[in-house]
C-alpha cells in the first residue's frame, strides 16, 4: 500500500520535480539516482565492491560522521532551553532532568554521542593506521583527519564546561592550567581562554561560543574537505590501486583513476554487459542502504545509552572545594595521568610531540608497501611503535579512569571509596 | 625599444606591491584587531584585593577564606596570608596534617607552602597583608611576598 502510494507519488508532477528519477530499474537509472541527488552525489556512481564488505573500514568513519550529525541535532534542541550564565546554567540542566518533556534523553544522547564520537574519531584513526590508508596519494586527507581528531576533542572539551557542575568546573580548571605551562605565551593563552583569571562567566560564555558555532562550523569544513578528498584521492584505499598523482591529476589520464565504469551505461547490448574491469558495483542501492542500516544502527545503540544511563550531573559548581580526586574527561585522563608526574612534560612536551608526530606520520613513512591491507606484514616497524604508543595511551587512560582515587592515589577500582574525603578540618 | 619592457615591469612591480601591500595591511589589520578585541579590558570578578576583619577577631591557627582561596594563618600577634591554589593545575589544595594536600594531582607542600612531593613545580604563594587605617587585615592577591614575611601587629 504504501509502495503503490510512494510510486504513484513519484509519478506526479510535484514527485518528478523533487526526485527526477524515482525509483531506480536500470542501471542508468541507478547511476543517474546517485549522480543527481544532492546526498547521494557525495559518492561516485559505482564503488569498489570492497567498499560495502564491512571488514574494509568496519564503518568507524562514517559512524563518527553519523554521531556528529545527531550531536548537531540534539546540540541545536538544547540550545532553546540552555542559558550561558554561571546563575542559569546549572539550573537550566535541572529543568533538562525534571521539567522539559523528554529533556534527559535529549542531554543524555548529546553526552553519550560525544563520548562515542570521540571513541569512534580514535578507532577511525587506528583503523586508517593499520590498513595503511594514508599513504600515498592519501597523506593530505590523513593531516585533515588528523585535524578533525583534535576538532573532536576541542568540541568535547567545550561542552564539558557548560553545566556548571563541580565535573564541569574543575575539570576546565585542571584544562586551562595545563594551557597556562606552554612556554613564553602560556599565562596569555590562558587568559585569552578563560577571559579573566578564574573560570567564571566571561570563560562560560567564551567555551559556549566556541562550542556552539566556531569548533562546529571549523569541523564541518573539515568534514567537508575530508570527504572530498576521499573521492579525488581514488575512493578507499584499496591494494594495487592506480596512484593519483600531481602528473595525472588532469582528466586526459584520469580513466587511470576511474570510479565507474561508463561502458556499462552506453554500451547496453554488448557482450560486455555487467562484466566490469575494475569489480564494482552500483551505490544505490548497495551502498546506499547499508549506509541508512548503519545510521539506524548507530541511533538505536545511542537510543539505548540515552535511555539506560543518565549522564552524570555533579553538585553545582564550587569554586572553593575541587571533587577528590578531581577528574578530567575520560579522553584526557591519560594526559591527567601524565600531568601528576609533571604538568609541562605531561601537558605540553608529550601531546604537543604526539600531534606533530600523527600529522608527520604519512611524510616520514615512505614505505609504499601495505595499502589497503589490514597488518601488512611489510610494515611490521610502523606497525610496532604505532602499537607500543596506543598501548601506552590505553594503559595510561585506564590507570587515570579506573586506579585513581583521592588525593590521586593509586587504588583498585574493587576496593570501596572513601566517599567525601575533603580533608578541610 | 629596450626601454619599453622595463617601464611595463616597473609599473607592474609598482601595482602589485601596491596591491600585495594594501591586501596584507587589511588582513593583517582585521585580524589583529580581531585578536585584541577578545582580551577582555574590564574584569567582573571579585576584586584580588580584599578587606578582612581585624586581626583580633581571628582566632589561633589558620582560616580559610573561601571567596580568595587564602589561608589566613594567625601566631600570636603575627600573620601570615598563603595561597590555597595548587601551583600545579589551580585546585585548592586542603589542610591535611602540618601542611597543605592538593585533591587532584596529589601534591602535598609543607606549613611554609613549599612543595614537599608530588608534581607541583613552585611553593604556595604567599600574599601581601597590610593594615587598613581602620585596623583591618588586607589581602592582595595580585602581589607575592617571600614566604618569611609575616605581617605583626
Amino acid at each position: 500500500m504504501l509502495t503503490q502510494a510512494w510510486k504513484s507519488f513519484l509519478r506526479t508532477r510535484v514527485g518528478r520535480s523533487v526526485f527526477r528519477v524515482g525509483l531506480p530499474s536500470t542501471n542508468l537509472e541507478r547511476a543517474q539516482a546517485a549522480i543527481s541527488s544532492f546526498f547521494l552525489h557525495l559518492q561516485p556512481a559505482k564503488v569498489n565492491r570492497r567498499v560495502v564488505e564491512f571488514r574494509t573500514t568496519l564503518g568507524l568513519g562514517l559512524i563518527s560522521l553519523y554521531l556528529f550529525l545527531i550531536l548537531v541535532g540534539t546540540g541545536v534542541l538544547l540550545m532553546f532551553y540552555y542559558v550561558p550564565a554561571t546563575e542559569h546554567a546549572y539550573q537550566n540542566m535541572k529543568d533538562l532532568e525534571f521539567v522539559v518533556t523528554a529533556g534527559q534523553v535529549l542531554r543524555n544522547m548529546h553526552r553519550w554521542a560525544a563520548h562515542m564520537m570521540v571513541l569512534f574519531v580514535a578507532l577511525h584513526l587506528c583503523r586508517v593506521f593499520y590498513t595503511g590508508a594514508y599513504k600515498p596519494p592519501r597523506e593530505f586527507n590523513w593531516v585533515v583527519g588528523v585535524m578533525l581528531f583534535l576538532l573532536t576533542l576541542a568540541l568535547s572539551f567545550t561542552g564539558y564546561l557548560l553545566p556548571w557542575d563541580q565535573l564541569a568546573y574543575w575539570a576546565i580548571t585542571v584544562g586551562t592550567s595545563i594551557a597556562g605551562y606552554a612556554p613564553l605565551i602560556g599565562q596569555k593563552l590562558k587568559f585569552l581562554f578563560l577571559g579573566g583569571h578564574v573560570v567564571g562567566q566571561s570563560a562560560l560564555i567564551r567555551f559556549y561560543v566556541l562550542h556552539v558555532i566556531v569548533l562546529p562550523l571549523a569541523a564541518i569544513l573539515f568534514i567537508a574537505v575530508h570527504l572530498w578528498r576521499v573521492r579525488k584521492d581514488g575512493g578507499l584505499a584499496r591494494p594495487h590501486e592506480p596512484q593519483v598523482t600531481s602528473e595525472n591529476l588532469s582528466t586526459a589520464q584520469l580513466p587511470l583513476t576511474k570510479t565507474y565504469g561508463l561502458m556499462e551505461l552506453a554500451r547496453g547490448s554488448t557482450p560486455a554487459v555487467g562484466i566490469d574491469p575494475e569489480d564494482e558495483i552500483f551505490t544505490w542501492p548497495n551502498l546506499a542502504f547499508r549506509e541508512l542500516l548503519l545510521f539506524l544502527a548507530t541511533l538505536a545503540v545511542l537510543l539505548i545509552l540515552a535511555i539506560c544511563w543518565n549522564a552524570p550531573l555533579e553538585q553545582i559548581a564550587n569554586p572553593v572545594h575541587p571533587p577528590n580526586p578531581a577528574k578530567a574527561p575520560w579522553y584526557f585522563l591519560g594526559l591527567q595521568e601524565l600531568v601528576a608526574y609533571s604538568a609541562f612534560w605531561g601537558g605540553v612536551v608529550v601531546p604537543g610531540l604526539l600531534v606533530t608526530a600523527l600529522v608527520a606520520l604519512p611524510y616520514a613513512d615512505r614505505k609504499r608497501q601495505g595499502i589497503g591491507v589490514w597488518f601488512s606484514r611489510e610494515r611490521k616497524v610502523a606497525l610496532t611503535i604505532f602499537t607500543l604508543c596506543l598501548v601506552v595511551a590505553v594503559v595510561l587512560t585506564v590507570i587515570g579512569t579506573a586506579f585513581r582515587g583521592p588525593n590521586w592515589s593509586f587504588q583498585w577500582p574493587w576496593k570501596p571509596v572513601p566517599v567525601h574525603e575533603t580533608g578541610t578540618p | 625599444m629596450a626601454s619599453e619592457p622595463d617601464k611595463l615591469q616597473r609599473r607592474q612591480f609598482l601595482t602589485l606591491s601596491l596591491g600585495w601591500c594594501s591586501a596584507i595591511f587589511a588582513l593583517g589589520a582585521s585580524l589583529a584587531a580581531a585578536g585584541r578585541f577578545l582580551v577582555p579590558n574590564v574584569l567582573y570578578e571579585p576584586s584580588r584585593r580584599f578587606k578582612a576583619l581585624k586581626p583580633e577577631d581571628y582566632s589561633e591557627g589558620p582560616t580559610f577564606l573561601p571567596n580568595l582561596r587564602v589561608f589566613l594563618f594567625r601566631k600570636g600577634n603575627s600573620f601570615r596570608a598563603v595561597s590555597a591554589v595548587c601551583t600545579h593545575l589551580g585546585c585548592t589544595v586542603n589542610l591535611s596534617g602540618n601542611g597543605f594536600h592538593c585533591p587532584c594531582h596529589g601534591s602535598v607542600f609543607d606549613q611554609g607552602g613549599a612543595v614537599r612531593s608530588g608534581p607541583a613545580p613552585a611553593p604556595l604563594t604567599w600574599f601581601e597583608l597590610t593594615l587598613s587605617r581602620d585596623g583591618h587585615l588586607v589581602i592582595d592577591t595580585s602581589l607575592a611576598v617571600n614566604p618569611d614575611k609575616y605581617l605583626v601587629v
